[in-house]
């Protein structure tokens, strides 16, 4: 087992309860949820990897592929949608060339919509890495994505 | 408890420093949306300030107040002066405010939204006297935005854990008792008294009981839950010792989303101080009381807000409802007997304990006691968090409080996307559980989402049940097969292929779901496909019917066009459009290819944003289709 | 046990008595009340998804399900009013609407039927013969009792491809109306986890980890999801397109001594399919692969054995009967017992062991007779002998409260008893798991401990010298790389009330074997605990009973309470043979050079030796008698269909040539006649009230009775790893028994690289 990962695991009980909080400690640590630790974790918590999988691939929350570099999420709450959140996933989608939870080619970013960040009165936003920006419109989208690299 | 009582003597007397500063004082909004508006950028432009101009004054960073459309809020008290508030705070007016303050001595009153002081001062108006906080009533948001939420002295200060402590020195059928005389409902949505779950919970047999707090807050468009865990955690959590007292249950946990970061670290620092003043763990305060809790956060469920997945979801297996009997409070979390509450409701028990049932009464009307928070978002002109008595009317709601729409009022969705959508004539609808539901509506945790003429009723409807569609665990059939048709109806209408009979498909459906559905997301899902084709069939009609979409937003039924009289001809919308459907040599009108535009609004914003021609970008119902 | 008061309700205005602890659908079954439901079963615990067993309660609002429902005294219930009836069909065309349902409601639906017999295996595009399960699909059922005759939603054909990588099964999702059953049993009854639900919504699929085989995610092919499945997502690669069985009958499985019983389906007068029995007190329903897929595909091989035939200079010749028993006759009269060797299979049933031990003994005069376990335990046969015959019933397993599994891995076999560990695991006993490589149980063990075989005794005996200290005191005799953990288990298995120790056949087929029978016996007699041998030998407990071994009588063995001493007269295979009968045994390395060789089987040996005779035998499910499983129960075995060809039971082939030889010898003419011998032989043997007890035999017997034992290949080998019947691998002729061999030989391969 890799190091990183028996850490990990060391930090919680082998109670059935953990598996969840495990999971969002790897994908904090590794970005995604590999194989490889789905079977470490498998053997730890004494559940089977099809199980893991099978709980993991529930959550919106959880990926199995590995990310991009910097993640691009756009909020498609309610007030986000009646101001225009669909639009700009849209035209992330068109000009990244990814579907939403794809990644670009170029690993630089990943693309993901949420269902909601609870920054409601500030719709629409978009999150990029841990920032939120708030009131966001296409073209100022596009300026902001060319900071990242 | 009397260490408790020392601490808080000693809190009181900090607080009251705090209050009668000798030094300057400066608060930053910086709950989540404060910082998405800006905030934590003012804070080390203060910062900057601070050092530079070598000034003493202490920053705090305070949670929430409410008014959103103020974000971000910067609030400055001098000694001996009222806390002035300062709105939609830019760097360049901060500099301006701080040096008015700082070296002029005088409030920056032309930014001035408010001040928290009794008397007129400098014509800046009461900051409660503002037209969005007059007719509310904060009990659950008394202190969100005055305090320091990571400081429990200052909780302290304010009465916080009072009610804790009065709770303690009954017994827990008498707490029991007191909520029932306050008539508190369930805030999560079905409104269920809590008394009587609470007493379900404290007769089942059982060692172990757990009480759970549901701040799994997924309505999109909500975020009370979220506000009030970060502007005064402490509330929450003491309403959750009483709660714990009640039922009996020595273990707690907080089932919070992991899409609140913030929330989660607020909670966290609070734990780790209720345990150093032994408001955790064994013999809480002296009693035989002994209570813990821990934190989970979801992984992105909305089906996880229902009990029995979210149970289900901290047991480590995928959130799937379970069927009910047996109820979570007789077998829940790995089969204890367990009450799941509502962040709210968990932070309306301090106040109702340490006032009393009786003053917690006075609110609300009969059956409806209290009162409710809500997040009013949408097209309104002061979105914001608000906190008002139950029973009060939409219309109050949404033009006094929330100032009214830019445009015309069209329809308000109450109850997130379980909810209904209502129209103008329900205005007047007073906001109760009741009410709510015999209007085809639900309370539901919160959410109040307007929208005007730009909204499309069709759109909304499709919007809602998309989400849901997508949120459904896919466990029952009625669910998960049901929505998905449901979803596939809408989308022929907003493409203008509907037919009248797949309006009939669609109450059908709706009405399947609604009954055979096996959890309280599956049945409500139809909701706003229910409300919107009662209230705004002719919207329907029109779509199938005209192939018009009067508020322009179904993208099959409108179109582009450049108006020629007033394009100037500056190519910025020739620049940003994507497939080249725009041509025009500079300064001359430019063409717009209908068969090429794909209609993604590219050209429509850069030509508002530009402000050079304005508006020579419209979006207007296509031509009927032949 | 005191009587359950029952409750009393009212269901569709009848008043009843029901038992308590029921949900409102059992009560209502058991009442001979029809609710419709799909995704319930017997066995299975209640899920509520499929929605069409709603009811209406007064009291309850809205529409609760029936099957998650408990009844409640006085609870008034209405299962088939008008709205219920209609909510009912609503939400079966919404299911409906997931499921290509042509079958129901084609308009050519009744023109077609008398087609359909030419029109099967065709693909989707081409309509109608998707689905294996006519005839047999419940959902079908199910929309005809509920009364829809039309749908008005269109169908989401999801478009999957149709999964036929695995072996034994076939799976089209597309058929797919996520009931959730073959989840439910693949964790809840067979504690496996090879099926879980992925993603959710309309997304949500069913399938292992990632996008994994089958094979690949630790899938034990026992079938359970394909026989509880309501639609045609699943469906046995062998006998998907034969439709519905015309009759069933229930035997016993005798590929291992577990002994499971089997419900065979029948189309044609062949074996199609085997069923597990949810209800027999030994398997409990938990059937592996063997027993589950393994049956019918061997005895309709196109290699069966149909007529007698006689080796000539230029091949076979077939024969008669008559011809076959004059010949056999006719070499054997002419044979000096020392110059003959007669070689039997545990897999036979004890009254073919019985009859086949006359033959030697009475026709031939000899004493030599051997069999596979034999040779496979050679001289350290006797400890084994006596640890097996001295071995636990199955269900002690559920009792015990600390298990200690030695080289013993359950997926491909012994699934009662590895499922039962699982379980027992699951609610709290102390699971440890000892092996030299991974084991499908290390997944719920407290602690599973890789090493090698030879050091598997030595961790048995600081386990036992440590619990007959009573603990702690004194030093433990331990490597150093251990001695935390082993105190620590050694520690919980001392403070455990029951203990069981399950050796399984990497230990019985390592070197280090004999010390590891001996440690098991020091548990076992000074520590008090049980132990279980999980061995290949089917009919093992039957040979020794039956007295099929040499020097050992019919019914010696069973005097409880007695001691016996096994002593083999030496058997010598470097010595050449006149004539060699190797009776229901494939297994040709225990072959000695011999002049003549008979062979009685179902299946050709594979082997360059040619037999001189071959006489062909039927099969289990061709013939009647009883079987011994490794608890000491005797168990029935029912003739299901004819024998194949010409085949015959393999004491009738004895009986006829000891008959010509002899005459007035072994003149059996049914199964009934050998049993009324036993019964006089073998007193108590038959009385099925009780398993039959065994004496205890002398294990410190250690003469070297075998010169000439075939080379062992040690670590794995053949008998463990690769199960056959009669001597006849399973992967020779059940294409999926290869593929699941091919699997385990290269994952332990790269298992011992990785070490």
């Amino acid at each position: 087992m890799p190091e990183p990962i028996r850490t990990i695991l060391e930090k919680h009980s082998r109670e059935p309860d953990e598996l969840i909080p495990i999971l969002q400690d790897v994908q904090k640590e590794y970005g995604y949820i590999s194989a490889e630790s789905v079977k470490g974790i498998s053997k730890y918590l004494r559940i089977s990897e099809n199980t893991i999988y099978g709980v993991s691939s529930f959550y919106a929350q959880f990926r199995f592929t590995e990310p991009g570099r910097h993640s691009v999420k756009v909020c498609l709450g309610t007030a986000c949608h009646v101001r225009g959140g669909a639009t700009l996933l849209e035209m992330l989608e068109r000009g990244l060339g990814v579907h939403c939870g794809e990644t670009t080619e170029d690993k630089r970013f990943g693309l993901e919509r949420v269902a909601c960040l609870g920054c409601c009165a500030l719709s629409p936003v978009v999150q990029i890495d841990k920032e939120i920006f708030s009131r966001m419109t296409v073209n100022r989208l596009t300026e902001q994505l060319k900071e990242y690299e | 408890m009397n260490k408790l009582k020392k601490k808080i003597n000693l809190a009181k007397k900090k607080w009251e420093e705090f209050v009668d500063n000798r030094e300057p004082i400066i608060y930053v909004g910086a709950a989540s949306c404060g910082r998405a508006a800006g905030a934590l950028d003012l804070l080390s432009d203060i910062n900057r300030f601070i050092e530079e101009s070598k000034v003493k004054a202490k920053v705090v960073e305070v949670g929430c107040i409410g008014p959103c459309y103020l974000e971000p809020l910067i609030d400055v008290k001098m000694p001996g002066e009222p806390r002035v508030s300062y709105n939609n705070v830019t760097a360049k007016t901060l500099q301006n405010i701080l040096k008015a303050h700082f070296q002029e001595g005088i409030p920056f009153a032309r930014a001035a939204i408010g001040h928290f002081g009794s008397d007129s001062y400098h014509g800046i108006p009461r900051f409660y006297d503002l037209p969005m906080l007059k007719p509310q009533v904060r009990i659950v948001l008394r202190n969100c935005g005055l305090i320091n939420p990571e400081d429990i002295d200052q909780y302290l200060a304010v009465d916080g854990y009072q009610g804790l402590m009065k709770a303690l020195q009954m017994s827990p059928d008498d707490v029991i008792g007191v909520v029932r005389q306050a008539g508190l409902r369930g805030r999560g949505g079905a409104g269920f008294p809590t008394f009587k779950k609470w007493t379900v919970c404290r007769n089942a047999p059982g060692e172990q009981k757990y009480l759970i707090c549901n701040a799994d807050e997924g309505d999109p468009g909500a975020f009370m839950n979220r506000s009030l865990i970060e502007s005064d955690p402490h509330a929450v959590l003491e309403g959750m010792l009483i709660a714990a007292y009640a039922i009996g249950a020595s273990k707690g946990i907080i089932y919070i989303r992991a899409e609140y970061p913030l929330a989660i670290e607020r909670l966290k620092t609070a734990i780790a101080q209720m345990r150093e003043y032994g408001l955790l763990g064994t013999k809480i305060l002296g009693s035989n009381f002994s209570f813990d809790i821990k934190i989970k956060e979801g992984a992105g469920a909305f089906v996880c807000g229902e009990e029995t997945a979210l149970i289900g979801s901290i047991e480590g297996k995928r959130g799937m409802p379970k069927s009910r009997p047996p109820f979570p409070a007789i077998s829940g979390l790995h089969g204890c007997p367990t009450i799941i509450n509502n962040v709210e409701s968990l932070g309306t028990l301090p106040n109702i304990l340490r006032n009393g049932a009786e003053w917690y009464t006075k609110y609300g009307k009969e059956g409806n006691r209290g009162t409710k928070t809500f997040s009013l978002v949408g097209k309104i002109r002061r979105p914001g968090l608000i906190e008002v008595q139950l029973g009060t009317p939409l219309r109050e709601i949404i033009f006094d409080i929330g100032g009214g729409v830019q445009k015309t009022f069209k329809a308000i969705q109450t109850g997130g996307p379980s909810g209904g959508c209502l129209s103008e004539e329900f205005l007047d609808l007073p906001v109760d559980y009741e009410s709510l539901a015999s209007v085809g509506s639900i309370m539901g945790s919160g959410g109040l989402i307007v929208m005007d003429e730009d909204t499309c009723i069709v759109d909304v409807a499709k919007y809602f049940l998309d989400f849901t569609q997508k949120e459904s665990c896919g466990k029952c059939v009625p669910c998960r097969v049901g929505t998905r048709h449901m979803v596939e109806l809408l989308d022929k209408i907003t493409h203008g292929e509907g037919t009248p009979d797949d309006l009939l498909s669609l109450r059908t459906l709706g009405d399947t779901i609604k009954k055979g559905a096996l959890c309280g997301l599956g049945q409500t899902a139809p909701n706003p496909v229910l409300t919107t084709l009662r209230y705004f069939r002719n919207e329907y009609l029109e779509h199938i019917k005209d192939q018009r979409c009067r508020a322009t937003v179904c993208k099959d039924l409108i179109e582009y066009r450049v108006i020629k009289e007033k394009c100037t001809g500056c190519q910025s919308c020739v620049r940003v459009c994507p497939t080249g459907a725009i041509t025009g040599p500079r300064s001359e009108p430019h063409n717009l290819d209908v068969t090429k535009c794909i209609k993604c609004r590219s050209c429509y914003e850069i030509c508002r944003f530009d402000a050079i021609a304005g508006d020579a970008i419209v979006i207007r119902t296509a031509e009927k289709k032949s | 046990m005191t009587r359950e008061k029952k409750l009393k309700v009212t269901i569709d205005s009848r008043e009843l008595e029901v038992r308590p602890n029921t949900t409102i659908l059992q009560a209502a079954r058991e009442s001979d009340v029809y609710i419709p439901s799909l995704c319930t079963l017997e066995h299975l615990p209640s899920y509520g998804a499929c929605r069409l067993c709603i009811v209406e309660v007064d009291g309850l609002r809205g529409y609760p399900t029936s099957c998650t429902t408990p009844v409640e005294e006085g609870m008034v219930i209405r299962t088939d009013t008008s709205e219920l009836r209609s909510l009912r069909q609503e939400i079966l065309k919404l299911l409906l609407s997931e499921h290509p349902a042509s079958c129901l409601f084609c308009e050519e639906h009744d023109e077609c039927k008398e087609f359909q017999g030419t029109i099967r295996k065709v693909g989707v595009t081409t309509g109608c013969r998707y689905c294996p399960n006519d005839a047999r699909c419940e959902l079908q059922e199910i929309t005809e009792k509920v009364g829809l005759t039309e749908t008005s939603y269109p169908v989401y054909y999801r478009g999957f491809p149709v999964e036929k990588y695995d072996p034994f099964y076939d799976r089209d999702y597309n058929l797919c109306i996520l009931c959730g059953r073959c989840v439910r049993v693949c964790n809840s009854v067979r504690l496996n986890g090879t099926l879980s639900f992925k993603q959710r919504g309309k997304l949500t699929t069913i399938g292992p980890a990632f996008d994994r085989t089958h094979l690949e995610a630790g899938c034990e092919f026992c079938g359970a999801c394909v026989s509880v499945c309501p639609t045609g997502v699943l469906s046995t690669k062998v006998s998907k397109w034969y439709g519905k069985p015309d009759s069933q009958v229930a035997t016993t499985c005798v590929y291992c001594p577990v002994g499971c019983r089997l419900e065979l389906q029948l189309k044609n007068n062949e074996v199609i399919d085997a069923l597990p029995d949810y209800d027999s007190p030994v398997d409990q329903g938990l059937l592996c692969v063997k027993g589950r897929f393994a049956i019918p595909e061997y005895i309709l091989s196109p290699e069966r054995l149909g007529t007698p035939s006689r080796l000539t200079p230029v091949g076979y010749e077939v024969i008669s009967w008559d011809q076959a028993i004059d010949e056999a006759a006719g070499r054997l009269r002419g044979t000096k017992p020392e110059e003959s060797l007669v070689v039997v299979s545990p897999q036979l049933s004890n009254e073919d062991l019985f009859v086949a031990q006359q033959f030697t003994r009475q026709v031939l005069g000899s004493d030599s007779m051997i069999s596979s376990v034999m040779v496979d335990l050679g001289n350290d046969l006797v400890p084994f002998l006596e640890l097996a015959a001295g071995g636990s019933t199955f269900d002690t397993i559920e009792g015990a409260r600390g298990i200690l599994t030695v080289g013993f891995d359950s997926t491909y076999g012994y699934s009662p008893v590895g499922t039962r560990i699982k379980k027992a695991a699951q609610e709290g006993a102390l699971l440890v798991t000892l092996g030299a490589c991974d084991s499908n149980l290390d997944m719920l063990s407290e602690t599973a401990f890789q090493m090698d075989h030879s050091r598997w005794a030595e961790f048995l005996g600081v386990l036992a010298d440590y619990q007959a200290r009573g603990g702690g005191k004194g030093k433990l005799k331990a490597r150093k790389e251990w001695t935390d953990d082993i105190e620590r288990i050694s520690r919980a298995f001392s403070d455990s009330s029951t203990n069981i120790l399950v050796v399984g056949p990497e230990a019985i087929f390592s070197r280090a074997r004999r010390e590891v029978f001996e440690k098991a016996r020091v548990l076992r007699d000074k520590l008090g605990w049980k132990i279980i041998i999980a061995h290949p030998y089917t009919n093992l407990l039957g040979m020794l009973a039956m007295g099929a071994f040499p020097g050992v009588k019919p019914g010696e063995c069973l005097r409880e309470g007695t001691s016996v001493t096994l002593s083999f007269p030496l058997i010598d295979l470097t010595k050449r043979k006149k004539v060699v009968y190797f009776i229901g045994e494939g297994r040709f390395d225990m072959l000695p050079d011999c002049d003549y060789l008979i062979y009685q089987n179902g299946l050709p040996p594979a082997t360059s030796r040619q037999p001189d005779l071959i006489l062909p035998a039927s099969l289990f499910t061709e013939s009647s008698g009883t079987t011994t499983n490794g608890e000491g129960r005797v168990l029935k075995i029912e003739k299901a269909t004819e024998p194949f060809m010409d085949a015959k039971s393999d004491w009738w082939i004895l009986s006829r040539i000891a008959e010509k030889m002899n005459k007035g010898k072994l003149k059996y003419k049914d199964v009934a006649g050998v049993q009324t011998v036993i019964k006089r032989q073998v007193k108590g043997f038959y009385d099925s009230r009780r398993r039959i007890g065994f004496a205890r035999i002398n294990a410190e017997e250690t003469t070297k009775w075998l010169k000439g034992a075939p080379n062992q290949e040690w670590e794995g080998s053949g008998a463990g790893k690769n199960p056959s019947y009669r001597g006849i691998p399973l992967a020779r002729v059940v294409a999926g028994m290869k593929v699941v061999d091919e699997w385990v030989n290269t994952s332990l391969l790269s298992e011992k690289e990785a070490r």
